[in-house]
């Protein structure tokens, strides 16, 4: 059994506002593990905790045993936490596949003097990570716009992008804010594909996302938030049966 | 490499150019620009690569320069470790202005950098006993055989060789990308681990040591050095070179400082115009080609040759993503 990424009763306040109160989730390797709930319900304000964007006011961040409560946003790829971002943040001027290699950046060793001097190292790291991020991008399926500026990429495949620049990181946890969004139908399905693929290497997936059809399909436990506060979680068809959730976000 | 023969063109017509060059001017001219490049190579990291928006590099510049003139002028120490000392100076005053200022978003950044220029001059004025004041000092040449005008030449185009190509193993590997995506996005930087402060710094000290070294070169070209050879307007020369060029690339900026150097020289109408003629470029450049003119030669490649943006659906290889994540993973 390993270590989990754990959200140990959170509260967050922004100001006056609270907005996450005594909330708890835990995600484990190799599950998918959905995070729904309306609009303002604090589920990226949990996600920008968890991957250490903000401090929890109580509560801790955990992992396995390690608590990252307090360490900054920096450290999270070197402990195997990567994530994506509700509206992609490419680097519009580079090539798709140099943006893939970005996400490797904590295999990269050598400091700016090496790098200047080209030293053996610093060139052996750049291959390295130059063939894991066209095998991942060949096998998320941006295999034929590699060389393409990532300002000429459409929607979907900014979010795909996205996706294997988290896992260029070698992750042992990825963090997925709403994935889906914007995405056809057909997409959504490769993407399903993907996140499947993810969890059956062994990684951590936490999806938030509206795409509730989406997340019943694929997800193995689901957690539910309103107005800051867990309502439900559970497996998809508890959360899915729960009155609560029903009321608050599914609609009858 | 992508167009190795042209590549190898230019470097051979600069290598030859004492031997084809119209006059003493125009190597003299040539000489200028190419110690120039040394420091806006190093400052390109900085404003091209990193975003940080510098405009007191002439401050460094004045720094090597008078580093030099009183290190082998003054003190009659060896030409080549007074050069050496000019660098090593630049670098340790990069360290001490950037590791307070580089903190600072943008537009308090560039305040700091202008701050620093007009206190490097006031402090050159001041300690007259040092520097000479408002009356300048001499500045001796390299010894046999780079004190001719082709000696100099070449001793600043060997410099300027080695300074490119360490800026150019900079961009082609991981810090090149890391330093872009400070730039382009900080939250980006941080989600995949980027030590943003860290980044800033090692490429704003790398600019001060090359801003020495092209200091050390440039005070030898000029023979003799005053507070005004180093006018602020020398700092926002340097800084408008790599946006006229373009940011994130090489050559981009390394046409721009020719251009913007030798056109005013070259053309006396557009010498008088002199400031004018800056102030139409970059506006011209900033409007209509905000990449700068290092995407002219993008843009003429890709009518050339263009490539087609076809849409083709996205389609995950199970199999082939399987391993890729497992490979990392061992």
């Amino acid at each position: 059994m390993s270590a989990a990424l754990q959200a140990e009763r959170i509260t967050k306040r922004f100001g006056g506002v609270t907005a996450l109160s005594e909330v708890s989730l835990e995600l484990l390797p190799g599950e998918v593990h959905g995070l729904i709930g309306p609009n303002g319900s604090g589920k990226t304000t949990l996600l920008n905790l968890l991957s250490g964007y903000y401090r929890p006011d109580q509560g801790r961040i955990l992992l396995g045993s390690e608590d990252l409560s307090r360490r900054p946003v920096q450290e999270r790829p070197r402990l195997g936490v990567a994530r994506t971002f509700q509206k992609p943040r490419l680097l519009p001027s580079l090539s798709v596949l140099e943006n893939a290699m970005i996400g490797g950046w904590r295999d990269t060793r050598s400091g700016f003097v090496a790098s200047a001097l080209a030293l053996a190292g610093a060139r052996r790291e750049d291959r390295a990570l130059r063939t894991r991020s066209i095998d991942l991008l060949q096998g998320v399926g941006l295999g034929h716009v590699i060389d393409r500026r990532a300002n000429l990429l459409e929607h979907a495949e900014q979010r795909f992008l996205e996706i294997a620049r988290g896992l260029t990181g070698r992750p042992r946890f990825i963090l997925l804010d709403e994935p889906a969004g914007g995405l056809t139908s057909t997409e959504i399905g490769h993407l399903g594909t993907v996140i499947r693929i993810m969890r059956d290497c062994g990684i951590g997936v936490l999806l938030v996302e509206h795409h509730t059809d989406f997340v019943f399909r694929i997800c193995d436990r689901v957690t539910t938030l309103d107005l800051g506060r867990m309502i439900r979680h559970g497996t998809p068809a508890e959360v899915r049966a729960d009155p609560e959730v029903i009321r608050v976000y599914l609609g009858a | 490499m992508k167009h190795p023969l042209a590549f190898a063109a230019a470097a051979a017509a600069l290598a030859t150019l004492p031997f084809w060059a119209g006059d003493q001017y125009q190597l003299h001219l040539a000489a200028l620009i190419g110690a120039y490049w040394i420091l806006i190579a190093g400052l390109n990291l900085v404003v091209g690569f990193s975003g940080q928006l510098s405009v007191g590099h002439v401050g460094l510049l004045a720094i090597g320069a008078y580093g030099f003139a009183i290190v082998a002028g003054t003190h009659g120490v060896d030409p080549w470790i007074a050069l050496a000392a000019s660098g090593a100076l630049g670098a340790l005053c990069g360290f001490l202005l950037g590791l307070p200022s580089l903190r600072l978003p943008g537009f308090y950044f560039a305040m700091a950098t202008l701050a620093f220029a007009l206190i490097v001059t006031e402090l050159v004025l001041a300690l007259d006993g040092l520097t000479g004041g408002g009356l300048g000092l001499s500045v001796p040449t390299f010894p046999e055989p780079f004190d001719t005008p082709a000696g100099n030449y070449w001793l600043i185009l060997a410099v300027a060789s080695l300074v490119t190509l360490l800026t150019w193993n900079v961009a082609r590997l991981m810090w090149g990308r890391g330093l872009i995506c400070v730039r382009d996005s900080v939250v980006t930087a941080q989600a995949v681990g980027i030590p943003v402060l860290h980044a800033k710094l090692a490429a704003f000290v790398f600019s001060g040591l090359t801003a020495g070294l092209g200091g050390a070169l440039f005070a030898v070209i000029q023979s003799y050095i005053t507070p005004d050879t180093f006018l602020f307007e020398l700092g926002m020369f340097f800084f408008v070179c790599i946006i006229i060029g373009g940011r994130g690339s090489i050559l981009g900026p390394f046409l721009g400082t020719v251009v913007l150097t030798a056109l005013p020289e070259l053309s006396a109408p557009l010498a008088k115009l002199g400031n004018f003629f800056y102030g139409l470029l970059l506006l011209l450049v900033v409007l209509l080609l905000p990449e700068g003119i290092g995407r002219l030669f993008q843009i003429a490649m890709e009518r050339l040759r263009p490539r087609r943006i076809e849409s083709m659906p996205i389609a995950p290889h199970p199999q082939r993503l399987t391993d890729a994540i497992k490979a990392g993973q061992r």
